[in-house]
């Protein structure tokens, strides 16, 4: 079997040679997401009953949340922290570890979806709080349950937009 | 609105994105098998060569399994241990993965819409193949036997 041995990759990347943030049990982030799920879910309810102040405050935690993983880490998210903490000691070990890039990119990308929400509703357009939530429920939804990575495919298209990945330095997780 | 339509209305939102995520999964790591009388459909030449992907690993003698990855991608590293495992099994096939981070020409190029995606090359550099999302073990093994004419039972599994 002569295939090639190490494979090496054909364009190393200079990501891997920076400290980077440690690696994740990937059920981490997608235990996240399923509290998350469920709390934008109730922003949804709460929305189509009318209670938009309600609805609001909650999408304003959510954003806070999420902008805490986008910015400390993935892994330093609270839900993280918890899961490290109260889930895993009970779980098996993980079967791979996971960059924390990825999910922290995903982070950033609920952030973005409930900072609109938000501002629409600081603007006078309580529907967008609910829509927004729904939007950003979708997603989480799809991570928890699936563990689809709606980050992984947007980054991608960020790429071939010529947005993301141009310069010599990727842009890691920001 | 009252509580009884809002909650018909949450779990309306909660099945319908069940039902797009079983879609999603349905569609995730089969082979589709690329129509060898057109090509261009795919956006790519007859036949690779490594240059194409900018790879300086050799494309393998039976077959190849080109992964395209990029750095923000949580299936990629996963889905290399596997490709590069499935490579090793059988004779002749090579295993690389290729960075998209800094390769918008390459994404561009071969339509890549998710990564990871794979292309499974004959020993000619033909795709024959193409996977989106992590492969699934079974059908990589099956398109790699008819390629390189084998059936290794015993490493089926």
């Amino acid at each position: 079997m002569p295939s090639s041995p190490a494979e090496p990759r054909p364009q190393p990347s200079a990501r891997r040679a920076r400290p980077d943030r440690p690696d994740l049990d990937p059920r981490g982030p997608r235990f996240g997401a399923a509290i998350t799920a469920v709390l934008l879910l109730v922003v949804v309810f709460l929305s189509l009953t009318g209670a938009s102040v309600a609805a609001f405050v909650l999408l304003t935690i959510l954003a806070a949340l999420f902008a805490w993983g986008a910015f400390a880490g993935a892994g330093r998210h609270p839900y993280g922290v918890l899961f490290k903490t109260v889930v895993r000691p009970r779980l098996g070990p993980p079967t791979a570890l996971e960059k924390a890039a990825p999910p922290t990119f995903a982070q950033g990308v609920g952030l973005l979806v409930t900072v609109t929400g938000v501002v629409l509703g600081l603007a006078g357009l309580t529907p967008a709080v609910g829509v927004a939530a729904g939007v950003a429920f979708v997603a989480a939804f799809l991570n928890a349950v699936f563990d689809y990575c709606l980050g992984c495919q947007l980054y991608l298209l960020l790429v071939r937009a010529g947005i993301l990945g141009r310069g010599p330095t990727p842009l890691a997780g920001s | 609105m009252s509580s009884t339509s809002a909650l018909i209305l949450v779990l309306v939102l909660v099945s319908g994105t069940t039902v797009l995520g079983l879609f999603w999964r349905s569609r995730q790591g089969r082979p589709i098998v690329v129509n060898p009388a057109a090509p261009e459909a795919l956006g790519v030449p007859d036949a690779l060569t490594p240059a194409d992907v900018s790879s300086r690993v050799p494309f393998g003698a039976n077959a190849t399994l080109v992964q395209f990855s990029t750095s923000h991608c949580a299936r990629c590293p996963g889905t290399q241990v596997l490709l590069a495992g499935l490579a090793r099994s059988r004779p002749g096939v090579a295993h690389l993965d290729v960075d998209l981070t800094h390769r918008r020409d390459l994404a561009n190029r071969f339509g890549i819409l998710q990564t990871p995606t794979t292309l499974i090359l004959d020993g000619t550099g033909q795709v024959r193949a193409r996977i989106g999302g992590v492969p699934n073990r079974a059908g990589v093994l099956r398109q790699l036997d008819d390629l390189t004419g084998s059936s290794h039972a015993q490493f089926a599994r």
